[in-house]
C-alpha cells in the first residue's frame, strides 16, 4: 500500500481528480460571483479538465525540479532506480533516463492501441450486416470518432518511445538533451489520453476524429474533452521533437558526421521538424473550437449577430479550420511513417548482409517527404468547396510526394537484391512492412487526383488506402523494431514460433481487411456511416473485412503474451544476436544504466554488411578491458 | 581559450568601457525602434499598405533578434556575450 | 531548463544545448502566432474594425520600451552591474503589467467583444493568446528578479536571466507583427 501510494503515476490520478474537482468549483464559483447560474456543463467542464491535467503533472512530479529551480534551488541529476523501492517502480513514476522513458512511451503507446482495437472490434461487429444491431448511431459515431484519434495517439506515442530509446544509444549520447523536459513530455500524455477516454463516458462526441467545424461546435459534451486531450497530447509532441532535434544536432559522438547518422536517426529528425512546427496548428485549430463553444468566439460561425452586422464584421468560415487543421495533419503521416519505414532502412541490411543501397539518397528522402508534406494539406479538402485555384498545385505536390517514397523503394529492393537473406521475425515484419506499404502508397495517387477524388472522397476506400499506409509505415515496422529490439530491452530472447504466428496470422489478414475496404468503397460504402444498403452488394466485403479485423487483434495479443512470458522466463540472449553493427548491439544486454561505458568513434560507414574489413565504430581503449 | 580566460578575471576599466557599449548598443537600437514605430504609425494612418507595414515589420523583428535576442550566438561556440 | 553543471565546460555545453532548445521552441510558437495572423487575413482580409489608436500606438510604445529595460538588465549582469540589472528587471516587469492593463483593461473594454463575430474572434484571439504569454513571461522576470536578489547569477552563469530576456524579447517580436495587423493594415470599417 505504501508503494502504491509512493507511485507516481497513482498521486498524479488521484491529484488528476481533486484538481479536476477543485477546478469545476471554483469555475462554479466564480460564476456566481459574476451573477450566472452556477451550472453550465461546458465552462465548468472545460476548466476543470484543464486544472485536473495540471494538477496530474504536479502529482506525478513532472515539475518537481523545476519547482526548486524557481527558488533557487540546487537540482542534481539523479540515476538509477529509486532508493528503497523495487526496481520495477521507477516505470510508473517520474524518471529521468531516456531508456525508462522509451519504454514508458511504447508500452502506454501498445496499451491505447488495445483500447481503440476494442473500439473497432464492437463497431466492426455492428457492421458486417446492414442496418442496426445492437449499436444506435451516436455511440457508433463516438467510437469511430475515437478510435481514430486513440489511434492516433497509441501512433505518436510508439514513435516517441522508439526515437527515445534508440537515437541517443545510436548517436552514442549519454541521454537525451534535456531529461526533464523528456519526462514532462511523456507525462503529458497521460491525463491527455485520459481526457479523450473520459470524454466517451460525458456524452461523446460524433465529429470523427477530425473535429471539423460547424458539426464539432454543435456536438455533445464531450467533444470540448476530446479536443483537449488530443491538445496535450500534442504538446508532448513539441516537447519531444524539441529533445530529439537539438540531441541529435549537438549531442553525436565524435566521428558520426551528419552522413554517418544511421537511417533511422535521419528519420527521427525529418519527423520532429515536423512535430515542432506543425503541431502548433492543429493546437489552434482545436483550441478556436472550444473558446467558439465555451465563449461564443465566431472563428467558423458563418451567421453574424445583429451587433456584429452593425460593426460591419465579417463572417467566420469553416474552411479556415480544414486549413489550419490539415497544415498538420497531412504532414502528421509522415511522423508517423518515417521513423517506421526509418527502421525498415534500418533492418533490411542486417538481414540481407548487405550495405544499405544509395544512402545519401534515402537519407535526403526522409528529408524531402517532411518538406514537400508541408505543401500538399489541402489535397483534403477539395471537395470542401475551397479557392478551386489550389486544386491543381495541391495535385501536383501531393503526387510529388511519390518521388522521395520511390527512393525509398528502390533502395529496398536493391537492398535484398542478392543479398544472404535470413527471415526470422524481425525480417518478416520488415518484408511485410514493404508490401503493405506499396499497396498504401499505390492506393494514394487516385486520392490526390482532383478527377478521382471527386468521386472516391469520404468513401471506404480512403479507410483502405490510410489503414495501409498506417499499418505498412508505422504498424509493422514497429513490430518488427519491438522484435527486434526485445533482447536489447530486456536481455532475454522472445519465442521464435509465436513470433512466427503472430506475422502469419497478421499479414494475411491485413491484406484481406485492406483490400476489402478498398472494394467496399469503389461499390458506394460511405466511410463514418453507421448503416448501408444492401443493395450495394458490400455484405460479403463488410463480413471479410470484420473477420480479418478479429483475426488481426487476436495476433497482436500472441504478441503480447510471447512478449510478457518471454521478458520473465525467456533464454537469455547472447549479446549481439542479429550480427548488427550498430553501437547498442556492442554493449551488454540490458543497456546499462550509462549507456556506455567507454566513449567510441565512428570511424566507417554504417551499413558496410559484407564488405570485408570495414568497420563503423571503435571503442576508446580503456584499461578495464570487458 | 586564451579569450576566456581574460573575460574571467577582467580588469575594471575594460569591463566599464564594455558595459557602457553595451548599454549604449542598446539605446541605439531603441532609438531605431522606435523611429520605424513612427513610419509605420504614420504609413498605417495613411492608407492600406500592407506590404510596406509588413517590410518595417521585418526591419524591426530583424533588430530585435539581432541586437537584443543575440540570435547569433546559436552558431558560435562561446558561451558568453561578444 | 538550465541546469548548475559541475563545470564550466559542463555549463557551457549545456548552455549551448539550452539555447539551441529555447529557439526551437521560438520556431515552434512562430507557427502558433503565424496561424493566428495569417487567420486574421483569410477571415478580415483587407478590413479592420476602428480601433484606439492612441491606445495602439501606447502599448507598442510601452512594450517596446520594456525590451529596451530588458536587454539593459541582461548587458548588466554580464557585466557584472548587479544593481542596474535588478532595477532593470523590475521596470520590464512593472511595464509589462502595464501593457497588460492596456489590453486587459482598456482595449477589451471597447465597443468590440468576443463574440461579435470575425471581428471579436479575431481581436481577442489575437491580442488574448499573445497577453498570455506576456503574462508568463511577467512571472518568468519576477521569479529571476526574486533568484538574482539572492546572488544566483554571475557575468560567467546567467542562463536564467538570457533564457528569460530572450523569451521577453521575442513576445514583443510576435508583438511587432500583431500591432500592425491587428491596428494599421486594411481599410477600416464603421
Amino acid at each position: 500500500m505504501r508503494i502504491l501510494l509512493s507511485l507516481g503515476l497513482v498521486r498524479g490520478l488521484i491529484a488528476q481528480a481533486a484538481g479536476t474537482a477543485f477546478g469545476m468549483a471554483l469555475t462554479m464559483a466564480i460564476r456566481v460571483l459574476l451573477g450566472l447560474p452556477a451550472w453550465n456543463a461546458e465552462p465548468v467542464m472545460v476548466a476543470g479538465a484543464l486544472v485536473g491535467v495540471i494538477s496530474f503533472l504536479v502529482g506525478v512530479g513532472a515539475f518537481t525540479d523545476w519547482f526548486k529551480w524557481v527558488k533557487g534551488e540546487e537540482t542534481p541529476m539523479r540515476h538509477g532506480p529509486p532508493e528503497g523501492r523495487p526496481a520495477w517502480t521507477r516505470y510508473l513514476s517520474v524518471d529521468y533516463s531516456h531508456k525508462v522513458i522509451g519504454v514508458q512511451y511504447v508500452v502506454t503507446g501498445i496499451a491505447l492501441m488495445l483500447v481503440a482495437g476494442l473500439l473497432a472490434w464492437i463497431f466492426r461487429t455492428e457492421l458486417t450486416q446492414p442496418g442496426l444491431q445492437f449499436l444506435d448511431a451516436p455511440t457508433f459515431n463516438t467510437m469511430i470518432s475515437a478510435h481514430g484519434i486513440v489511434m492516433i495517439a497509441a501512433i505518436l506515442l510508439g514513435v516517441s518511445g522508439m526515437m527515445n530509446y534508440l537515437v541517443p544509444l545510436m548517436i552514442g549520447a549519454s541521454d537525451m538533451a534535456f531529461p526533464r523536459l523528456n519526462a514532462l513530455g511523456y507525462w503529458v500524455n497521460v491525463p491527455g489520453a485520459i481526457l479523450v477516454v473520459a470524454a466517451m463516458f460525458v456524452g461523446g462526441w460524433n465529429t470523427g476524429w477530425t473535429g471539423y467545424p460547424p458539426l464539432s461546435v454543435q456536438s455533445p459534451l464531450g467533444t470540448p474533452l476530446f479536443l483537449l486531450g488530443v491538445y496535450f497530447v500534442g504538446l508532448s509532441s513539441i516537447l519531444g521533437a524539441i529533445n530529439i532535434i537539438v540531441t541529435i544536432l549537438r549531442m553525436r559522438t565524435p566521428g558520426m558526421t551528419l552522413f554517418r547518422m544511421p537511417i533511422f536517426v535521419w528519420a527521427s529528425l525529418a519527423a520532429s521538424i515536423i512535430q515542432l512546427t506543425g503541431t502548433q496548428l492543429i493546437g489552434l485549430s482545436f483550441l478556436m473550437v472550444v473558446v467558439e463553444r465555451v465563449l461564443g468566439m465566431g472563428f467558423f460561425n458563418p451567421n453574424l449577430s445583429p451587433e456584429a452586422i452593425a460593426l460591419g464584421s465579417p463572417p467566420g468560415n469553416v474552411l479556415l479550420f480544414q486549413h489550419l487543421f490539415w497544415f498538420y495533419s497531412h504532414p502528421a503521416v509522415y511522423i508517423f511513417v518515417l521513423p517506421g519505414l526509418g527502421i525498415i532502412s534500418e533492418l533490411l541490411p542486417v538481414f540481407a548482409r548487405k550495405p544499405l543501397f544509395g544512402y545519401r539518397w534515402v537519407a535526403l528522402s526522409s528529408m524531402a517527404i517532411a518538406l514537400v508534406g508541408f505543401l500538399v494539406w489541402a489535397h483534403h479538402m477539395f471537395t470542401a468547396g475551397m479557392d478551386p485555384g489550389l486544386r491543381v498545385p495541391m495535385m501536383y505536390s501531393t503526387l510529388l510526394v511519390a518521388v522521395p517514397t520511390g527512393v525509398k523503394f528502390f533502395s529496398w529492393v536493391a537492398t535484398v537484391w542478392q543479398g544472404k537473406l535470413s527471415f526470422p521475425t524481425p525480417m518478416l515484419f520488415v518484408l511485410g512492412a514493404i508490401s503493405v506499404f506499396l499497396l498504401g502508397g499505390l492506393s494514394g495517387p487516385p486520392n490526390g487526383t482532383v478527377t478521382t477524388d471527386l468521386f472516391l472522397h469520404d468513401t471506404y476506400w480512403i479507410v483502405g488506402h490510410f489503414h495501409a499506409t498506417m499499418f505498412g509505415g508505422f504498424v509493422f515496422p514497429f513490430f518488427a523494431a519491438i522484435y527486434y529490439w526485445f533482447p536489447k530491452v530486456t536481455g532475454r530472447k522472445y519465442n521464435e514460433t509465436l513470433g512466427k504466428l503472430h506475422f502469419w496470422l497478421m499479414t494475411p489478414a491485413f491484406w484481406v481487411q485492406t483490400l476489402a475496404q478498398m472494394d467496399v468503397g469503389l461499390k458506394g460504402m460511405r466511410r463514418r456511416i453507421v448503416d448501408y444498403d444492401p443493395a450495394l452488394g458490400i455484405e460479403t466485403g463488410h463480413l471479410l473485412i470484420t473477420i480479418a479485423g478479429f483475426v488481426i487483434g487476436l495476433s497482436i495479443l500472441v504478441m503480447l503474451y510471447n512478449l510478457v512470458r518471454s521478458a520473465r522466463t525467456g533464454e537469455v540472449a547472447e549479446a549481439n544476436p542479429w550480427r548488427s553493427r550498430s553501437p547498442e548491439w556492442q554493449i551488454p544486454s540490458p543497456v546499462p544504466e550509462h549507456s556506455y561505458a567507454r566513449p567510441f568513434v565512428v570511424v566507417g560507414d554504417p551499413y558496410d554488411y559484407g564488405l570485408p574489413g570495414s568497420t563503423y565504430i571503435q571503442f576508446a581503449p580503456s584499461g578495464a578491458s570487458e | 581559450m586564451e579569450l576566456e580566460k581574460k573575460r574571467t578575471t577582467p580588469s575594471t576599466p575594460a569591463l566599464a568601457q564594455k558595459r557602457a557599449a553595451a548599454y549604449r548598443l542598446g539605446t541605439i537600437v531603441l532609438i531605431a525602434l522606435a523611429v520605424l514605430t513612427a513610419i509605420e504609425f504614420a504609413v498605417g494612418r495613411s492608407g492600406t499598405a500592407i506590404v510596406a507595414l509588413l517590410i518595417i515589420g521585418l526591419f524591426k523583428a530583424g533588430l530585435i533578434l539581432q541586437y537584443y535576442m543575440h540570435i547569433s550566438l546559436l552558431w558560435s561556440d562561446e558561451g558568453g556575450h561578444g | 531548463m538550465s541546469t548548475i553543471a559541475s563545470t564550466m565546460a559542463d555549463y557551457r555545453h549545456q548552455l549551448r544545448n539550452n539555447r539551441l532548445g529555447l529557439w526551437l521552441f521560438f520556431i515552434s510558437e512562430a507557427f502558433l502566432f503565424g496561424g493566428l495572423f495569417v487567420s486574421r487575413f483569410y477571415l478580415w482580409g483587407n478590413t479592420r474594425p476602428e480601433l484606439d489608436q492612441t491606445l495602439g500606438l501606447t502599448i507598442t510604445s510601452i512594450l517596446l520600451l520594456s525590451s529596451f529595460f530588458m536587454n539593459r538588465a541582461e548587458m548588466a549582469i554580464a557585466h557584472d552591474d548587479r544593481r542596474t540589472f535588478l532595477n532593470s528587471l523590475l521596470i520590464t516587469a512593472a511595464l509589462g503589467i502595464l501593457f497588460l492593463i492596456g489590453v486587459v483593461g482598456f482595449e477589451w473594454r471597447g465597443h468590440i467583444r468576443p463574440w461579435d463575430g470575425a471581428f471579436g474572434a479575431v481581436l481577442f484571439g489575437m491580442t488574448g493568446m499573445h497577453a498570455l504569454h506576456v503574462l508568463s513571461g511577467v512571472i518568468f522576470i519576477l521569479i529571476v528578479w526574486n533568484n538574482g536578489r539572492k546572488g544566483h547569477y554571475s557575468s560567467e552563469r546567467h542562463w536564467g536571466v538570457e533564457a528569460c530576456a530572450i523569451y521577453w524579447h521575442y513576445v514583443d517580436v510576435i508583438w511587432v507583427f500583431f500591432y500592425p495587423a491587428l491596428y494599421l493594415m486594411g481599410t477600416v470599417v464603421r
